[in-house]
């Protein structure tokens, strides 16, 4: 399987897309300096600039990971499962033979890397800007944070890969499935308090958000407290085990259905 | 237990209504080169991709290495070297990156592996040339080059040749000839250009609408080619009579008033001749003819189609 996923990054040679998914990771922090910058300089918003940036690194979890990284990362599954149709080397890798499920499995795994090298770069990038505009606090538990993100993220995108697996469309297609799944999650998580408690607890992206904000609460110079008590109070928020069973059935039923998907589509 | 390397039986292929290979039985013998010929759409890829397990049959079964290739596969596809339809690599690697791709998923570590197949090949070794930039011949010989990098016992090759130029041609088929005599290789190779599979294989099936019409060694492919004497005359009717009175034979065939196809081989020429200048026959011409390979093919395909 190790060799797998190195065949995997080699394919990505020329493609400038590591690159790219990095360079993205820097997209929302550096915007994101200049406004909280602004707030806390103008409008004396924060109380400490341990707080100034603890803001800007929730703002980074918020567009750039939540928001942002599952489109990316859907454009890349894209990428990487079209390849091998659009090249004509699934029957090169069949008769190795190398199975559809190693296929399916080691492409997730070098979209899970990419997940947790953009959410770690996203955090490097904010305590770059961090350390020039305002103070950095708790640097390894914020990074190792966002390592976790990146890996919950990266299986919260699974019903998007398998979507993408489903259709087999052109890149358009899958671009624009991309998009239609980041505005979906991002309404979803507006109207967290107007959706049934079992909708919430059952979407990926708001169960992350919500168990996020709890995990950093503590950690954190800021805290929406009023917020996440109401949330804890309508019970919206899932604790570590139920967030692990919500994840582990989303992804496990996504990776056999594309399996399945995948290995119909190389026939 | 038998010599064959490759053992089809009842393998049939439908696609709906459409049935694209239909009760094959196909034998190919260890250490010789099967040569598969049929017109495009014969079923000749579809019989290959079966047998790699690319496509599952409707029905019917494949031995490989006498083993049934179904619940086999891990330990039989190693053993095999192919190419199928077009070469499929990666645009955006080079043709040394694209088999270090391949070598590395299947173990081969040292670097001579790739260095040797692309040698074999023709090709350059690290060239900095990608993929994308190939021509059709550079194409077709990477995928050979990927065939064979793995030292595989059995190669099945689909049209190896497409794409090659003549030269080109000449060298792939030296190199497969070479592969089979020197290295015991076995070889199944497919094509429509009937002189190449008559140039190459030691056995033939014939494939068409998805049926095996003939499977028999080269030789005794030729052996059935019909022979027989041409006679254009100024009355072939009566010739027929003399041949048939004086040389009690009716072993021949009138096609209008001067020309008479005669097969029966054992018959003395020169005294025939004589005969129909006694008798105040005219003779133009006379002619020993032989049909060729084509005309076989043709005759039992039905019609035209192989080059």
């Amino acid at each position: 399987m190790l060799d797998l996923i190195r065949c995997e990054f080699w394919k990505l040679k020329r493609k400038m897309f590591v690159q790219l998914v990095l360079a993205a990771s820097f997209l929302f922090p550096i915007p994101l300096t200049a406004i909280i910058y602004y707030l806390n300089t103008a409008q004396n918003k924060y109380a400490t600039k341990a707080a100034a940036f603890d803001a800007l690194w929730q703002s980074v979890i918020g567009f750039g990971m939540l928001l942002l990284l599952p489109c990316i990362l859907g454009i890349v599954a894209a990428l990487l499962f079209f390849m091998e149709r659009d090249n004509d080397t699934f029957k090169n890798l069949r008769t190795i033979p190398i199975t559809s499920s190693q296929m399916v499995i080691a492409k997730c795994i070098v979209l899970l890397l990419l997940s947790i090298a953009f959410c770690i770069s996203s955090t490097v990038a904010s305590i770059l800007c961090g350390f020039v505009f305002f103070g950095v606090t708790d640097i390894l538990f914020k990074v190792l944070f966002s390592a976790i993100y990146g890996l919950l993220i990266a299986i919260s995108a699974l019903p998007l890969i398998l979507l993408i697996i489903f259709f087999s469309r052109s890149y358009i297609f899958s671009i624009m499935l991309c998009v239609f799944y980041s505005v979906f999650n991002l309404l979803s998580t507006f109207s967290m308090i107007a959706l049934p408690k079992w909708l919430v607890l059952t979407l990926p992206t708001p169960s992350i958000m919500l168990w996020g904000t709890q995990q950093m609460s503590s950690r954190t110079a800021i805290n929406d407290t009023e917020d996440l008590q109401n949330f804890i109070q309508m019970g919206l928020i899932p604790s570590t085990p139920q967030l692990i069973i919500t994840l582990g059935v989303i992804g496990v039923v996504s990776l056999l259905l594309a399996v399945y998907l995948y290995k119909k589509r190389s026939e | 237990m038998n010599d064959y390397i490759i053992e089809t039986h009842n393998l049939t292929k439908k696609y709906g209504s459409q049935t694209s290979v239909s009760h094959l039985n196909i034998h190919v013998k260890k250490g010789r080169i099967y040569g598969l010929l049929g017109r495009n759409g014969a079923g000749k890829t579809t019989t290959m991709r079966m047998l790699l397990g690319l496509t599952a049959p409707t029905s019917g079964e494949v031995t490989i290495f006498g083993k049934p290739f179904q619940g086999n596969e891990k330990n039989i596809l190693p053993h095999i070297g192919c190419l199928i339809e077009s070469p499929g690599f990666y645009p955006n690697l080079t043709g040394t990156e694209n088999l270090k791709i391949f070598a590395e998923l299947r173990g081969l570590r040292s670097p001579k592996y790739i260095k040797n197949a692309l040698e074999l090949v023709n090709l350059p070794y690290r060239d900095k040339k990608l993929f994308s930039q190939y021509s059709l011949g550079m194409k077709q010989r990477l995928a050979i080059a990927l065939a064979v990098m793995h030292n595989p016992e059995l190669l099945i090759l689909d049209e190896p040749i497409n794409g090659l130029d003549p030269i080109g041609i000449a060298e792939v088929r030296d190199f497969i000839r070479e592969l089979c005599d020197t290295s015991g290789k076995t070889i199944l190779i497919s094509s429509h250009i009937l002189s190449e599979i008559s140039l190459l294989a030691d056995d033939v099936g014939i494939i068409d609408h998805g049926k095996l019409l003939e499977e028999e060694s080269l030789k005794e492919l030729e052996a059935k080619n019909a022979k027989f004497i041409h006679f254009c005359v100024s009355d072939a009717q009566k010739a027929a009579k003399i041949i048939a009175a004086t040389f009690h034979s009716k072993d021949f065939r009138l096609t209008d008033a001067n020309n008479l196809y005669l097969y029966d081989m054992t018959l003395p020429v020169e005294r025939i001749n004589r005969s129909f200048v006694e008798s105040g026959i005219e003779i133009q011409e006379v002619h020993l003819c032989e049909d060729t390979l084509e005309d076989y093919f043709k005759k039992i395909t039905g019609g035209e189609g192989i080059a």
